[in-house]
C-alpha cells in the first residue's frame, strides 16, 4: 500500500454512492453508516498516502502513469493518471477531514428528513469527485471531476425541492457555474491547441520552454481563470453562493465552504506557473480576489441570515485566497485554504446546531443568548469566530498575516490596505454574528424556550473542528512541520520556481497589524452589539439610508442579473422563437407550401374536364412541334 | 403502280377529316370514328411507305396490323365507356360530360 | 462458406427480420393485439442482438469495410456495367455505430409502443418497414440501394405521424413528408449527376469514392453538386435553416416514432453527408465546408436559444434536437478527425439520450394529456423513478461528463477549435445555454410545490423501465469508457479523403 492506491480514496465513496442510490431505500437507517465508512476508508488511505510521500521527501509526481484512455489515431491521445504534490496532499487532508466530519454530522442533522438515503449517497459521490479532481493529472480529467461536483451541489441545494425557493437556488448555483465552466472548456482546449496535450505538467513544462505566445497564453490563462472565478465564487460570480444555502447546512460547510468552492483556488493554485508565465495574469487574479473580498465584506455587514453571513464571508476568504495566488505563493493560498476550510466548516457546522436546535430558524433577529442553552455549541463557535476574524494564535491568524506578508512583498502597501479593510470587516460581522445568535437577551423567547443543546454526533465533529481550527496554523512553523515529519513549515515547500520558497518569520510589526485589524472591529461590533441590542445600528442605519440599503440588497446584482437574462437572453430567445415560428416557419416553409397552392388553384382551370379543348391542345402541341422541327432542320 | 405522292396526299386529306372531326364534334360516336379515321390514315402511310421503300420485308404492314389491332381494343373499350355515359345521362354529348375538372 | 460472408448474412438479417416482421404482421388478423406486440417485442430483441454483434464484431485493425455481402441486381445490360446495381452491403466503424444505436433505439421503441390499442398491426408494419429502411440505409454500399433504403425509412413517417399523431398531426406530418422528400429530390439528383459524370456504368460505392478521390469527378463538378448531397442530406438531419419540420414532427409524433425519429433518423441525415459528401467529393467538401460550419453554428446556437422559452415539452426536445444536430454538422464541417469522431459520436449520444427524453415525454403524456410544462409541478412527488431517468436525459443533454452527451460534445469542441476557434468558442456557450433550458425545465417540472391535481399520475411501468434502462446504459457506457467507441469510429474516420490529422 502506498500513493500508488490514492485511486481507491475516490473509488470507494464512488461504489458506496451507487450501492446507496440504489438499495439505500430498502437499507436499514439508509445506509448512513455505508457513507461514513467510505469516508473513513478514505480518511485512513489518505494518511497511508501520506506516510509513503513523507517516507520518500523527492517523491513529488505523478504515482500512476498514461492510463491509455481513449485514441482517434495518432491526432488525439488521451492518457489519464495521478499526480500527487504538497497542494494534492493539503486538499486530501482538507476533504478526507471536512468530510468526515459532515458525514458524522449529518446522521444527527438530517435525522428524521425525507431521502435521508439519497442526502448520503450524494455526499459520497461528491467526496469521490472532489478526490478525483485534486489528483488528477490532466486537466480533462479536472474538467470532468469538475462538472461532477457541480452536479453533486447542484443536487444537494435543491435538497429540498418541495420549496421553489431550493429549487431555484439550485438553478441558480448550477447555471451560474456553467458560465464559468465554458471559459475553463474553452481555456483547456486552448492549452490543448498550444501545447498538445491536456497533462498538466507537460503543460506547464512546454510553456516554461516558452512554446506559447504571450497574447494567446493570456487569453487561455484568463479563460481557464474564468472557470475558477464561477467556482470560487469570484465577483461577479458570487451570486449563487449566498443562494446555495438553501441546501442542508452540513452541504453548506462541506460542499459550499470547505471544498468544492476552493476547487478555483485549488486550479488557480496546481497552474499558478502558467500564470506566472503570462504577463498580468497575477495581477488579474490580485484585482479579483481583493475587489471580492472587499464587496462581499459590505455586503456581510448588513445580513441577518447567519448562514448569508457566513457564505458572504466564505466568498470573502476565497478572495483572501486568490490574493494570495495573484502573489505567486500557492502556499500560502493553501495553508489559508486549509485553515478556512476548518474553521468556516466548524462556522457552518455550529449555525447548523443551532439551526437543528431552534426548529430551522437561521434569522439573527429571532435569536440571540443562546451560549447557555448550547456550551458547546456556543464555545466551539466562538472559537470558529476568533480564527475567521483572525485573532493570535488561532489558526486564521497565521494564514491571513501571511497573506498580507506576500502581499505587501508583491504588490505593496496599497494593496495590503484595501485587504485590511476586508480583514477588519471580516472581524466585525463575525462578532456581529457571535453575538447577535449566542450572547445577550434573546430576541424571541419563543424561539429561545425551545432551544436545546444537539446530541454527542453533531457536537463531537463540532469539538474536533474546533480543535483544528486552533491548531492547524501551527503547521507554518518550521519546528512543527519537522515535528509531524513534513520537509519544513507548509509554506515552505509549495512554490514557484520564479518567486522561491516563502520560508516563515515571526515579524513582530505585521503580527501587530494583523492583530490590530482584527481587533478594530471586533471591538467596533462589540460596542455597537454589545448585550445583543440593536439600537445602536438601526440607528446607523437609519442615518444612512442609501447606504443600508445598497448593502442590504448585495449592491443590487441579482437584480441587475435578473434584469439581463429577462430583456437580454430570454428576451433574446422570445425573438428567435419569434422568428423561427413566423419568418422560418410560417413564411419560409408554409410560404412556399401557400405558393405551390396557389398555382395550383390558378392553373387547375386550365383542366376543363372538356374532350374538344384537350384535343385542341394536342393538335397545337403537334403543329408548334412540327413548326419547331422545320425552324431547326430549315 | 399509283404514285407515292397520291397516297401521301390521300393520308394526310384523311388525318385532316380526322382531326377536325375531333375537335369539331361533340358527339362522342362521332368523335370516336374521327380518331379511327386518323389511325387508318396513318396506317395508310405505313403501308405506303414499306411498299416503296422497301417491298421486301413488310414492316410497314406489321405495324398497319398492329394499329388495327390497338384500334379494335380502343373502340371496344370507348365505346363501353360512351355507353354507360348514356346509360348515366342519356346522352353522348361529350360537353355534357365535363365533371372530370377543377 | 467463409465466416466473413456468414457476417455477411448477419448484416442482411438487420435489413431481412424486420422486413420479415412487417410481411407476418401483415398476415395477422388486426384484433390479435397481444400476437403482435410478442412478435414485435422479439423482432426488437432480435435486432438489438443483432446489432451488438455487429458493433463488438466489428474487428479494430482489420479492413474499414468489413462483414461484406455482395448479390448483384442488375448488371451488364443497357447503361450500366459490371455490378451496376447490386446489392452490396458491408459495415464500417460509423455504420457499425450507428447500428448499435438503431438496435437499442428499436428494441426500446417498440418496448414503448407496448400501450398502443389503435390498430397497433398497421402500426408495427410501418415501423418495421421504416427500420429496415434505416438499417439498409447504414449498410448499403450500393448507391441506388442507399437512396432506395433511405427513402423506405422516410415514407412510413408519413403514415406514422398523420394516423397515430397528436398535436396538429396532418399538418406536421405534411410538413415533415414534403420536405424531406424535397430533400430526397436533390439527392437523387445528386445520384444521377454522380453516376452520369463518373460513367462507370456501376452505382457501387466504392468505386464512385475512387473517382471522386482521384479527380474523374472533376473539382468543378463537386463544387456544384456538393450542396445538392449537403443540402438533401440536410435537410433530414435539420440543417439550419431546413430545420423547422423538427419541433413540429415530434410536436406531432407517438412516442415510438418520435423515439426512433429522433433517435436515429435525423441520423440518416448526417451519415448521407459522410458517404455522399465527405467520402464522394471530397474536394467539394473542403470547399463547402466552412459554408456548413456557419449554418451548423447557427443551428446549434439558434436551437439552444430558441428552446430556452418554450413551454412544450416536445418543443423543447425539438429544438434541442435542431442544437445538437447543429453540433454533429459542425464536427463534420472541422473536416479533422477528432471534429468528425465527435461527430459520429454525437450522432449516436443524441439518438440513445433523445429517444430517453421521449420515451419519458411520452410516458408523462399518456396519463397527463397535456404536454405543457406550466401545468406541472413536483411530479419528483409521484414519479421519482421518471424524474430520475428524464433527469440523467437531461443531464446528458447539457453534456455533463459521465454521460455520452460529454464524450460527443467534448470531441466536437476540441475538433471545431482546431480549426475554427471562434465557432468552437459559441458551440460551448451553446452548451451552457442547454443547462439553462433544461434545468428550467427540471425546476418547473419536477420540483417546486406538489400541484395536487397530479396525484393519480403512475410511475414507470416495467416495460418502459426496461427499455429506459437499456437507453441509460448507453448513454453511461459512451459517457464513462470512451475508447470501444472512439477506436472504431477513429478507424474509420482516419481513412476519410481530405480529413486532417
Amino acid at each position: 500500500m502506498g500513493a500508488e492506491e490514492a485511486w481507491l480514496l475516490a473509488a470507494i465513496p464512488a461504489g458506496v454512492f451507487f450501492v446507496l442510490a440504489i438499495f439505500g431505500r430498502a437499507l436499514p437507517r439508509g445506509g448512513d453508516y455505508l457513507g461514513v465508512a467510505a469516508i473513513l476508508s478514505s480518511f485512513v488511505l489518505f494518511f497511508v498516502v501520506l506516510a509513503d510521500f513523507l517516507d520518500t521527501p523527492g517523491k513529488i509526481g505523478p504515482v500512476i502513469n498514461d492510463v491509455e484512455w481513449s485514441n482517434i489515431g495518432e491526432s488525439f491521445d488521451l492518457r489519464m493518471g495521478i499526480y500527487i504534490d504538497p497542494i494534492t496532499i493539503t486538499m486530501f487532508a482538507v476533504i478526507t477531514t471536512v468530510a468526515l466530519m459532515v458525514n458524522i454530522f449529518s446522521i444527527g442533522y438530517m435525522k428524521g428528513e425525507p431521502r435521508y438515503y439519497w442526502f448520503f449517497a450524494v455526499l459520497q459521490l461528491f467526496a469521490a469527485s472532489m478526490l478525483m479532481l485534486v489528483m488528477a493529472d490532466n486537466l480533462l480529467l479536472v474538467y470532468i471531476s469538475w462538472e461532477l461536483v457541480g452536479v453533486c451541489s447542484f443536487l444537494l441545494i435543491g435538497f429540498y425541492w418541495e420549496k421553489r425557493s431550493a429549487t431555484e437556488a439550485a438553478k441558480k448555483a448550477f447555471v451560474t457555474t456553467r458560465v464559468g465552466d465554458v471559459g475553463l472548456l474553452i481555456g483547456i482546449i486552448m492549452l490543448w491547441k498550444a501545447t498538445g496535450t491536456f497533462n498538466i505538467q507537460e503543460i506547464i513544462h512546454l510553456v516554461e520552454e516558452g512554446h506559447v505566445g504571450q497574447t494567446y497564453l493570456f487569453a487561455a490563462v484568463a479563460f481557464v481563470f474564468l472557470g475558477c472565478m464561477g467556482k470560487s465564487a469570484q465577483v461577479p460570480f458570487h451570486v449563487w453562493l449566498p443562494d446555495a444555502m438553501e441546501g442542508p447546512t452540513p452541504v453548506s460547510a462541506l460542499i459550499h465552504a470547505a471544498t468544492m468552492v476552493v476547487a478555483g483556488v485549488y486550479l488557480t493554485a496546481r497552474l499558478l506557473p502558467i500564470f506566472e508565465y503570462a504577463d498580468g495574469a497575477l495581477l488579474m487574479v490580485t484585482i479579483v480576489g481583493l475587489i471580492t473580498a472587499l464587496l462581499t465584506g459590505f455586503i456581510a455587514l448588513a445580513q441577518t441570515d447567519i448562514k448569508k453571513v457566513l457564505a458572504y464571508s466564505t466568498v470573502g476568504q476565497l478572495g483572501f485566497m486568490f490574493v494570495a495566488l495573484g502573489a505567486g505563493q500557492p502556499a500560502v493560498a493553501m495553508f489559508h485554504l486549509m485553515t478556512h476550510a476548518f474553521f468556516k466548516a466548524l462556522l457552518f457546522l455550529g449555525s447548523g446546531s443551532v439551526i437543528h436546535a431552534t426548529h430551522h430558524n437561521q434569522e439573527m433577529d429571532k435569536l440571540g443568548g443562546l451560549w447557555k442553552k448550547m456550551p458547546i455549541t456556543g464555545t466551539t463557535f466562538f472559537i470558529g469566530s476568533l480564527a475567521l476574524a483572525g485573532i493570535p494564535p488561532l489558526a486564521g491568524f497565521w494564514s491571513k498575516d501571511e497573506i498580507f506578508v506576500v502581499l505587501n512583498e508583491e504588490w505593496g502597501i496599497w494593496a495590503v490596505a484595501l485587504l485590511g479593510l476586508s480583514a477588519v470587516m471580516t472581524a466585525f460581522y463575525t462578532t456581529r454574528l457571535f453575538i447577535r445568535t449566542f450572547m445577550g437577551k434573546p430576541m424571541d423567547q419563543h424561539v429561545h424556550d425551545h432551544t436545546h443543546e444537539s446530541g454527542l454526533v453533531m457536537t463531537g465533529p463540532l469539538m474536533f473542528l474546533a480543535f483544528l481550527a486552533v491548531t492547524a496554523g501551527f503547521v507554518v512553523f518550521h519546528g512543527v512541520g519537522k515535528g509531524l515529519g513534513f520537509p519544513g513549515g507548509m509554506t515552505e515547500f509549495i512554490f514557484l520556481p520564479h518567486h522561491g520558497p516563502h520560508k516563515y518569520h515571526f515579524d513582530a510589526a505585521w503580527a501587530l497589524a494583523s492583530v490590530v485589524m482584527g481587533g478594530t472591529g471586533l471591538l467596533a461590533a462589540g460596542w455597537m452589539y454589545w448585550g445583543n441590542s440593536t439600537a445602536k445600528s438601526t440607528q446607523l442605519a437609519e442615518s444612512q439610508p442609501g447606504i443600508y440599503d445598497l448593502l442590504r440588497n448585495k449592491f443590487y446584482f441579482d437584480e441587475l442579473y435578473q434584469a439581463a437574462i429577462d430583456r437580454g437572453m430570454l428576451g433574446f430567445s422570445y425573438v428567435v422563437s419569434w422568428f423561427d415560428r413566423y419568418v422560418v416557419n410560417d413564411t419560409g416553409v408554409d410560404g412556399s407550401a401557400q405558393v405551390t397552392g396557389f398555382s395550383g388553384g390558378v392553373l387547375k382551370y386550365l383542366q376543363t374536364g372538356r374532350l374538344p379543348n384537350y384535343a385542341m391542345a394536342v393538335a397545337m402541341g403537334v403543329l408548334a412541334l412540327a413548326v419547331v422541327g422545320l425552324v431547326v432542320r430549315g | 403502280m399509283v404514285p407515292l405522292e397520291n397516297l401521301l396526299v390521300l393520308s394526310a386529306i384523311m388525318f385532316s377529316l380526322g382531326v377536325y372531326g375531333v375537335l369539331a364534334r361533340r358527339n362522342a360516336v362521332l368523335i370516336l370514328m374521327s380518331v379511327e379515321l386518323m389511325l387508318n390514315a396513318v396506317s395508310l402511310n405505313f403501308v405506303a411507305f414499306a411498299a416503296y421503300l422497301d417491298p421486301d420485308k413488310v414492316l410497314g404492314a406489321v405495324f398497319a396490323v398492329f394499329i388495327i389491332t390497338v384500334a379494335a381494343a380502343e373502340v371496344g373499350l370507348a365505346l363501353a365507356i360512351v355507353i354507360r355515359l348514356f346509360r348515366n345521362r342519356a346522352t353522348s354529348n361529350v360537353d355534357e360530360a365535363a365533371i372530370m375538372k377543377w | 462458406m467463409t465466416f466473413d460472408e456468414g457476417q455477411g448474412y448477419v448484416v442482411l438479417a438487420t435489413i431481412a427480420v424486420p422486413l420479415l416482421t412487417a410481411l407476418v404482421l401483415v398476415f395477422i388478423p388486426g384484433n390479435q393485439k397481444m400476437a403482435v406486440r410478442y412478435i414485435s417485442a422479439v423482432t426488437g430483441a432480435i435486432l438489438a442482438g443483432l446489432s451488438i454483434y455487429i458493433f463488438t464484431a466489428y474487428q479494430l485493425d482489420g479492413a474499414d469495410a468489413q462483414m461484406r455481402l455482395r448479390w448483384v441486381w442488375v448488371e451488364n445490360t443497357a447503361f450500366l456495367g459490371e455490378n451496376g446495381i447490386s446489392l452490396n452491403l458491408a459495415v464500417d466503424g460509423i455504420s457499425g455505430l450507428l447500428a448499435l444505436l438503431t438496435g437499442v433505439v428499436a428494441f426500446a421503441g417498440a418496448l414503448a409502443s407496448w400501450k398502443l390499442d389503435f390498430r397497433n398491426k398497421d402500426f408495427y408494419i410501418l415501423y418495421w418497414a421504416l427500420l429496415a429502411g434505416v438499417y439498409g440505409t447504414f449498410f448499403s454500399y450500393d448507391l441506388f440501394f442507399f437512396f432506395f433504403f433511405y427513402e423506405l425509412a422516410v415514407m412510413p413517417l408519413y403514415l406514422l405521424i398523420g394516423v397515430w399523431g397528436s398535436t396538429r398531426k396532418e399538418y406536421g406530418a405534411a410538413k415533415l413528408t414534403l420536405m424531406l422528400v424535397g430533400g430526397s429530390v436533390l439527392i437523387w439528383i445528386g445520384i444521377f449527376a454522380v453516376f452520369h459524370e463518373a460513367n462507370l456504368g456501376t452505382f457501387d460505392m466504392e468505386k464512385l469514392w475512387a473517382a471522386g478521390r482521384d479527380g474523374t469527378l472533376s473539382p468543378e463538378f463537386q463544387k456544384v453538386f456538393f450542396p445538392f448531397m449537403a443540402v438533401g442530406c440536410g435537410v433530414l438531419a435539420a440543417l439550419w435553416p431546413f430545420h423547422t419540420w423538427s419541433p413540429d414532427g415530434h410536436m406531432s409524433a407517438p412516442t415510438a416514432v418520435s423515439m426512433v425519429h429522433a433517435g436515429v433518423l435525423m441520423k440518416l441525415g448526417a451519415f448521407g453527408i459522410i458517404r455522399l459528401g465527405i467520402q464522394m467529393m471530397p474536394e467539394g467538401a473542403e470547399f463547402w465546408m466552412p459554408t456548413l460550419m456557419v449554418l451548423g453554428v447557427v443551428g446549434a446556437v439558434y436551437g439552444a436559444t430558441a428552446a430556452l422559452t418554450q413551454r412544450d415539452f416536445k418543443l423543447i426536445s425539438g429544438y434541442s434536437s435542431v442544437s445538437h444536430m447543429g453540433y454533429v454538422l459542425m464536427g463534420l464541417a472541422t473536416m479533422n478527425q477528432i471534429g468528425i469522431t465527435g461527430a459520429v459520436l454525437q450522432m449516436y449520444s443524441h439518438g440513445v439520450m433523445t429517444a430517453l427524453v421521449f420515451l419519458m415525454i411520452g410516458a408523462l403524456y399518456d396519463q397527463a394529456h397535456t404536454r405543457d410544462m406550466k401545468d406541472f409541478g413536483g411530479i419528483a412527488k409521484v414519479m421519482p423513478l421518471w424524474v430520475i431517468f428524464y433527469g440523467i436525459a437531461g443531464l446528458a443533454n447539457v453534456g455533463l461528463p459521465g454521460f455520452s452527451g460529454f464524450t460527443a460534445e467534448f470531441h466536437i469542441f476540441v475538433g471545431t477549435f482546431k480549426s475554427y476557434p471562434v465557432f468552437g468558442a459559441l458551440a460551448i456557450f451553446a452548451a451552457a445555454l442547454a443547462a439553462a433550458y433544461m434545468l428550467r425545465m427540471f425546476a418547473i417540472v419536477f420540483f417546486g410545490p406538489f400541484n395536487a391535481r397530479w396525484s393519480d399520475l403512475k410511475d414507470l411501468t416495467p416495460l418502459e423501465r426496461l427499455s429506459g434502462g437499456m437507453l441509460i446504459a448507453s448513454i453511461v457506457i459512451m459517457g464513462v469508457w470512451w475508447a470501444p467507441f472512439t477506436d472504431r469510429v477513429g478507424q474509420t474516420v482516419t481513412l476519410l479523403p481530405g480529413v486532417t490529422g
